[in-house]
């Protein structure tokens, strides 16, 4: 009986021991702040995801399922919508209600806050909570990227005392997340502890330790001497070293980005399409996603492959320089004319990108001028109002809904490119507010048609996401399109 | 002596404030601003005009150096806009980081540096000196940033003698300080370098004056010529030590990048990234009170160390 007795006590010991995991996971960019309504910075959400929680949330086949909200339903007509709250409470005890949520809205709405993502909740014109748990949040239109927004990072639900206090979440998040905030040391990391009450079952990590490592080369030392079971970025030159290292994995999955090159179509030549038409023809994109973006499935509009919105009689424009010479002498281009290219410097792969379009330009007589700027920079120059470039790299990450990619794209001064065409951004309007899912899928495919056949990008292609982890670390996954980190299933087994 | 203390309060104030407007105007001139960098390439032209508001960067560059001025003389440093809190407490929680690494690698450049260079110079063309100046060589000429991968290499990858990092996620204490030693090596190294060939330099010009010559002839022991030689050759070396002090704090700018450290260069880096004028602005005025501080102890050590110039002349 005694050694029984023994046996059970060692073995609880045992297992008490092991199950008081510390994950570690080194990110190369830091959250600018925890605050979920006052930032767009995806390394804000990918932290916050497991502090707050959402009405709905987005499982790891891209649909939105229920979370904080059981239950939920939309009106017929699309303008009201009703959500019934689990029972759970915040990570200070206060319970959750229906208050907090409008609350949480309100805040969101309100000029003060200047939150970047307050357009997508402007269709609210009021928030009913008719008890505890119910809330029906009512629209001036039909918005059916309401539900996308509200599964989104900064769709987080705050605790209305706080709220009112004028409380600091910026540096002391409080949510009903899985994971309770315990510190933050600027540059170094940010700790979170398990909640052992989380409405989902509590998590089996007992810890989460976020280490900001800018340094690539760094994150893989980290990774191999252990001190990181998951690192965010490994150069596309370290892959190999990970992939034949029994004790890491390299984990490829899809993912929502859109590689481009942006055109300045309010630019001499690069206004007319048969110009940037002759450009993507002149680029072999296949080659560009598979040198600098270590491969890629290509696409033929400004949508991500793979995506159900993306039309499949979209072709990608295909090398073919003989023609992209052609169009050029048509649209009457000279021979050397000069384009600015600026190049965002933390993007190793832009850059690279950015080099080789340079050289397929050449050879249709192109002279494209490379200016490596950094980021700051490059915004003012690509996003400023002096719009101050001809051609420049980058990739825009997947959104949940296509409203959040293409809104604006049709409309000159409200995109980057100032791409202008009224007929694209009318059906991108009536997408928006168009209830009927099959009836948006044909009113957004027909923009894409038309933003291909303008063209106001070379585009790339979609390339695979890709990170490193202990090969014992399991149940952890990438939030798909938005990116974020999901520990709440993650384990360490030895 | 007030006179004397008085111009040094007066140049150090003049010091300031001529520094800090001229990186009040350079950070501004960057192109784009925190409303900018805020907004990244996902929010519209109105939402960033917004925030551009709300964070008061809509003022005119005259309303905001008045504004920065008129709280500085009141000892505010104003708001991070990058962290939403005192810059004050910003710093607070970067400087003891830097501070240590940075008189670690003081203390290691001076006794190794130093102690090689005086090695050198009383034995020229002995075991020390060929290591100093095959020392000095290779560490002058290689990049401070390439000392710290291998040491990061060899000692935390290979040997696992230090994590990689150079802080636990629990921050700086007395135990997790010992951390800190392959940053401090790194940054000692060029630092090192210099003052070996500064001390062998120094060394074997006394060897060369009247006064040895004359210690040797009277049989002195080969010992306390040369702690002769040592003491007398220190006090030329003091004036590059402050040097050597400030040119520690800026080589924490790039040690902090490679171990990933959350210190001062780090805070500095990313407060330029994130056009964080308040921050970039407490930073410089730290670093101008260091510089000028530790120039003035240097000043100070001199009169110490050399008993000529506390003559009256």
């Amino acid at each position: 009986m005694k050694l029984k007795i023994l046996v059970a006590v060692a073995l609880s010991a045992v297992l008490g021991l092991a199950s008081a995991q510390t994950l570690t996971m080194a990110m190369a960019a830091q959250p600018d702040t925890l605050d979920p309504q006052v930032t767009s910075a995806t390394a804000a959400f990918q932290v916050s995801k497991s502090i707050y929680d959402t009405l709905v949330e987005v499982a790891q086949d891209g649909t939105i399922i229920p979370a904080l909200a059981g239950t939920f339903s939309a009106s017929d007509d699309g303008l009201s919508y009703t959500f019934n709250l689990v029972a759970t409470s915040f990570h200070d005890g206060t319970p959750l209600d229906s208050t907090d949520v409008k609350a949480t809205l309100e805040r969101i709405m309100a000029e003060g806050t200047a939150s970047p993502k307050r357009s997508e909740f402007a269709a609210i014109t009021g928030i009913d909570t008719p008890d505890e748990s119910t809330v029906v949040i009512h629209l001036s239109q039909p918005q059916p990227a309401l539900l996308a927004s509200l599964a989104s990072g900064w769709g987080a639900i705050l605790p209305s005392e706080k709220l009112a206090e004028g409380h600091d979440f910026g540096n002391a998040p409080v949510g009903t997340g899985a994971f309770v905030f315990q510190s933050w040391l600027r540059d170094n990391a940010i700790t979170l502890s398990a909640n052992p009450d989380y409405y989902k079952g509590a998590p089996q990590l007992a810890e989460v330790i976020i280490r900001f490592v800018p340094d690539p080369a760094i994150q893989l030392q980290g990774l191999l001497t252990g001190e990181f079971n998951v690192a965010d970025t490994i150069a596309a030159a370290d892959r190999e070293l990970v992939e034949s290292n029994p004790a890491l994995t390299m984990v490829e999955e899809p993912s929502g980005l859109a590689l481009v090159a942006a055109m300045n179509t309010r630019r001499p030549y690069l206004s007319d399409p048969r110009v940037r038409q002759a450009i993507n023809l002149a680029v072999d994109s296949i080659t560009v996603l598979e040198v600098a973006y270590a491969g890629g499935t290509p696409i033929g509009t400004f949508m991500e492959a793979g995506s159900p919105w993306l039309p499949d009689d979209i072709e990608p424009y295909g090398y073919d320089p003989e023609q992209a010479r052609a169009l050029l002498d048509e649209a009457g281009v000279p021979d050397g004319w000069t384009i600015d290219m600026p190049l965002p410097q933390p993007y190793d792969a832009h850059i690279q990108a950015g080099q080789m379009v340079q050289d397929y330009l050449r050879e249709v007589g192109i002279n494209a001028e490379i200016r490596i700027v950094e980021w700051g920079v490059w915004l003012s120059d690509v996003y400023g109002e002096a719009r101050a470039f001809d051609i420049t790299v980058i990739g825009h990450t997947g959104k949940l809904d296509p409203s959040g990619r293409l809104d604006g794209y049709g409309i000159e001064s409200e995109n980057y490119a100032g791409y202008d065409d009224p007929v694209t951004a009318e059906l991108i309007a009536q997408g928006a507010r168009e209830p009927d899912t099959a009836k948006r899928v044909e009113l957004y495919g027909e923009a894409l048609h038309r933003i291909h056949d303008a063209a106001p990008f070379i585009f790339f292609g979609t390339p695979a996401r890709a990170y490193a982890k202990q090969t014992s670390v399991e149940g952890f996954w990438i939030t798909p399109l938005l990116d974020s980190f999901d520990f709440r299933t993650a384990t360490i087994n030895d | 002596m007030t006179r004397y203390l008085f111009g040094q309060v007066f140049s150090l104030v003049l010091t300031l404030w001529v520094v800090l407007t001229l990186v009040f105007l350079a950070v501004r001139a960057l192109p784009g601003d925190a409303a900018t960098i805020m907004g990244g390439i996902d929010s519209s032209a109105a939402s960033i005009a917004e925030m551009r508001q709300a964070l008061g960067l809509a003022a005119t560059l005259g309303e905001q150096y008045i504004g920065f001025l008129g709280d500085l003389v009141k000892g505010d440093m104003g708001d991070s806009i990058r962290e939403r809190r005192p810059v004050s407490a910003v710093l607070l929680d970067r400087v003891p980081v830097t501070l240590t690494l940075a008189a670690m690698a003081f203390v290691i450049s001076l006794v190794f540096g130093l102690g090689l260079g005086l090695l050198a110079g009383l034995r020229p063309g002995g075991f020390f000196d060929k290591l100093t100046t095959g020392f000095a060589t290779v560490a002058l000429s290689l990049p401070e940033f390439w000392f710290g991968f291998i040491l990061i290499l060899v000692f935390a990858v290979q040997l696992g003698w230090f994590p990689v990092l150079g802080l636990p996620p629990t921050g700086l204490s007395l135990r997790s300080s010992w951390h800190l030693l392959l940053p401090a090596v790194t940054l000692a190294i060029p630092r090192a370098a210099q003052l070996a060939r500064l001390g062998r330099a120094r060394v074997l010009e006394e060897r060369s004056s009247d006064y040895v010559r004359t210690a040797r002839s009277k049989g002195l022991s080969a010992g306390s010529v040369g702690r002769h030689i040592a003491s007398n050759a220190l006090p030329g070396v003091v004036p590059l030590l402050a040097l050597e002090l400030g040119g520690l704090l800026t080589g924490t700018i790039v040690v902090e990048q490679v171990f990933g450290l959350p210190g001062l260069g780090a805070t500095l880096l990313g407060g330029i990234s994130a056009r964080d004028y308040p921050v970039v602005q407490g930073v410089t005025i730290l670093a101008v009170a260091i510089y000028v501080g530790v120039n003035w102890l240097a000043d100070v050590t001199q009169l110490v160390a050399d008993p000529r110039l506390r003559a009256p002349t």
